[in-house]
């Protein structure tokens, strides 16, 4: 057994972090294991961020303060923000 | 354009449909075993043919002479709209995984915009025709509705998973999915035990506008402008909704020439006070 970390990347739709999620990704400390579209998933595992937090997720990054620029080349849809959990896995 | 064909044209509300969401479906009818006919022909390829698809398997010309295809591309395109050169035979075996959200490549010789993307307008169009049933375990390709407005970052893109609302396109056989060439997508994980198909064309506009190329009611006008202005795709922040909706209504315009959209002042404001919040 090890103590390890999870990462889950979760956009809201504000800074916010009570703001509707947007998108998420999860990344577990498992060889081999990639993140995916799920095309089976029905919604996203939490509706915001505050509730990821409330299931005991721990905010590790939080989405730049400056926010999006209107006339960037560029878009990203949603601000992320990113959470830990540390578990243990069986090696 | 015949008379059978333009019992086919899109109406307004399916071309707005287009602009908010950036796709569109069609089903042509054909016999009953035509598309297993040519899922049939695709499993016997021995090599991808690439480009020379059609010769492999010239059943695939029928389908896009049909009249709802034709109906179809002509509303979006003008009916002088040619195809592409470039076309791709995409085979997703069992076991295939998902790729990233990204927007296709613009280094396609046979573009003609100066290789820009196109937020404001429908210049070209993916035509995706799938010859089997797609199911959720069988690679379905996924999209962002909307997000052809925007120009996507796909390193960034890259930490982003599923979206709370994407589309998985999961669609009977013989269906033809036609993206705006923008749109962001991704082929999905096959993890069923059936090769799943799915051969991409591209058709370019030919020429500007003079007038809608598509079953057009100018009554409907303020309607329009209201869906485009109020009809969610999916959601994003704040602070680029009225960028979304300055390019709904230049893509509109765009598309209609002379029967462009007049924005015109109405109190949207005037009715029933709000009420308390019990």
């Amino acid at each position: 057994m090890a103590i390890k970390q999870r990462l889950l990347y979760l956009s809201g739709q504000s800074m916010d972090p009570r703001s509707p999620a947007i998108s998420q990704a999860l990344h577990e400390p498992i060889e081999g294991t990639i993140v995916e579209i799920d095309p089976t998933a029905k919604g996203l595992d939490y509706a915001t961020v505050h509730d990821a937090v409330v299931d005991g997720w721990r905010i590790v990054h939080f989405p730049d303060q400056r926010g999006s620029v209107y006339d960037s080349d560029v878009e990203v849809i949603g601000f992320q923000f990113i959470l830990e959990k540390l578990e243990e896995f069986n090696d | 354009m015949t008379s059978s064909e333009t019992g086919y044209l899109l109406n307004d509300d399916q071309v707005a449909d287009f602009i908010i969401n950036g796709y569109h479906i069609v089903k042509p009818s054909f016999s009953k075993n035509f598309h297993s006919d040519v899922y049939t022909a695709l499993e016997g390829l021995p090599t991808n043919p690439g480009d020379a698809v059609n010769d492999a398997v010239p059943a695939l010309d029928q389908i896009y002479t049909h009249p709802s295809v034709v109906g179809a591309l002509s509303s979006l395109l003008g009916s002088d709209y040619t195809m592409a050169e470039h076309r791709h035979c995409h085979r997703n075996h069992p076991g295939t995984r998902s790729q990233m959200w990204h927007q296709d490549n613009l280094n396609i010789p046979m573009l003609e915009d100066g290789h820009g993307r196109v937020p404001d307008h429908v210049r070209s169009v993916l035509v995706m025709y799938y010859p089997q049933n797609v199911e959720a375990n069988m690679g379905p390709t996924a999209l962002i509705p909307g997000s052809h407005l925007f120009t996507s970052a796909p390193d960034r893109n890259a930490s982003q998973g599923n979206f709370r609302d994407q589309i998985i396109a999961t669609v009977d056989a013989g269906s033809l999915l036609i993206l705006h060439y923008d749109i962001w997508h991704a082929g999905t994980a096959n993890t069923s035990d059936k090769v799943r198909y799915m051969v991409k064309y591209l058709f370019e506009r030919s020429t500007e506008s003079e007038d809608p190329s598509w079953d057009h009611d100018s009554s409907q006008d303020t309607r329009i402008l209201d869906r485009l202005e109020k009809d969610e795709a999916a959601a994003l922040q704040r602070s680029l909704v009225s960028k979304r909706n300055y390019l709904r209504t230049k893509m509109w315009n765009n598309l209609a020439g002379s029967a462009r959209l007049e924005y015109e002042y109405r109190d949207k404001w005037a009715g029933a006070w709000p009420q308390p919040v019990k």
